[in-house]
């Protein structure tokens, strides 16, 4: 059964889907306020849309770098990031496939 | 906690410490080590965006503010404090509507007080009613006194509820009539109110015996176990239960002379066998 998701849900997962991985990439890639994109994330992660985990601390520290949260699509957000792309063909215009 | 958390300063720093104690104390560290890095990356950027940096202060806030609802809602779902708050308040918006219906508080005394001492007499009435011919399919294990006490007070409490939330809902639907047809007004208002104190009361019995028996949390995740008999002589049918983990309860698929009703396990008793 696919999920049912909201435009801006929609939005997020298919970026993240095309690889924007970071809260702050989701947010520049899509336009939308923080306030909209960490809610959703957190959202998407519940329903079980998303997984997060957080990069090896070595190799963020080796960048000179703190390590961030990151983002992946699980199999049923990738059935639903499909479902939402019938459903919003925009979608497939506003983040296309070459921009990740 | 990472070397670079201290190099988020000033304002940001500032929000982080205030906005943190909105967030549940189980999520604390991990949020502030997510907006520590988000602030720090937004800051270190190759090409600086501010309009970016005004707006991730809201995110941090509804990001805390979500954390903190999804907490309650996780720890006051199902549980009776919830479905007494929830009885309440349609109480109370069935009392707001009946001082909208009637245009004025004293207006509202008059039209209802008549029925409403009506309705005490028959709540005795549907109570004795409803207590003799409820079926009580689910025995259970003798309990501890504080939670049969805890039950019976909220059963008690809920039964009041459902009886005052019957008689506002029946004033209110028959209100539009009381003017005009007095007469059918009363009869049918009483009709009304008898019928929905009988399916609230069986309802409140039903949703009683569908809570945990220690922490009066409604049961979850039902699940078949058994598997359906053809001669009635294998035990089939639904088991639900608590999430903190009190019992569970085991409701058969059909009734039989053998397995007449539904049976509460308790799991501290359950372990105390074992041992």
């Amino acid at each position: 059964m696919s999920t049912r998701l909201s435009h801006s849900a929609a939005l997020i997962l298919k970026a993240l889907s095309l690889g924007f991985c970071f809260g702050l990439d989701v947010m520049e890639m899509t336009g939308l306020p923080s306030g909209t994109v960490y809610p959703a994330l957190r959202r998407l992660e519940r329903d079980g849309l998303v997984t997060s985990n957080w990069e090896p601390e070595q190799e963020a520290t080796r960048n000179g770098r703190p390590a961030r949260r990151y983002y992946q699509v699980t199999p049923e957000g990738t059935s639903a990031a499909l479902a939402a792309t019938e459903r919003y063909p925009l979608l497939a215009r506003l983040l296309p496939e070459s921009s990740a | 906690m990472s070397q670079f958390s201290n190099r988020v300063r000033g304002f940001d720093d500032n929000l982080l410490r205030v906005v943190q104690y909105a967030v549940p104390l189980a999520d604390r560290d991990d949020w502030l080590r997510v907006w520590q890095s988000e602030i720090w990356h937004l800051n270190h950027r190759r090409i600086a965006r501010p309009d970016t940096q005004a707006t991730l202060a809201a995110g941090l806030i509804r990001d805390a503010l979500w954390l903190r609802t999804e907490a309650w809602k996780r720890a006051l779902e199902g549980t009776a404090i919830s479905c007494m708050a929830i009885l309440a308040l349609l109480c109370l918006a069935s009392a707001v509507l009946a001082l909208v219906l009637t245009g004025s508080r004293q207006e509202l005394m008059l039209e209802f007080g008549a029925p409403y001492r009506r309705f005490l007499v028959e709540a005795v009435l549907v109570v004795l009613v409803t207590f003799a011919t409820i079926f009580r399919r689910h025995g259970h294990q003798a309990s501890a006194t504080i939670p049969r006490i805890r039950r019976r007070v909220f059963f008690l409490f809920k039964s009041a509820l459902v009886l005052q939330l019957a008689f506002l809902i029946s004033a209110d639907i028959c209100q539009p009539l009381h003017a005009a047809f007095p007469l059918a007004h009363d009869i049918l208002q009483t009709f009304v109110a008898v019928v929905l104190s009988i399916a609230g009361l069986r309802w409140g019995f039903h949703d009683q015996e569908t809570r945990c028996k220690h922490c009066l949390t409604a049961l979850e995740s039902p699940a078949r176990i058994g598997r359906p008999s053809h001669n009635l002589l294998e035990w089939n049918g639904t088991e639900q239960v608590c999430r903190h983990g009190h019992g569970r309860l085991n409701l058969p698929e059909m009734e039989t002379s053998w397995c007449r009703s539904g049976q509460w396990l308790d799991r501290r008793s359950e372990n105390h066998q074992v041992a």
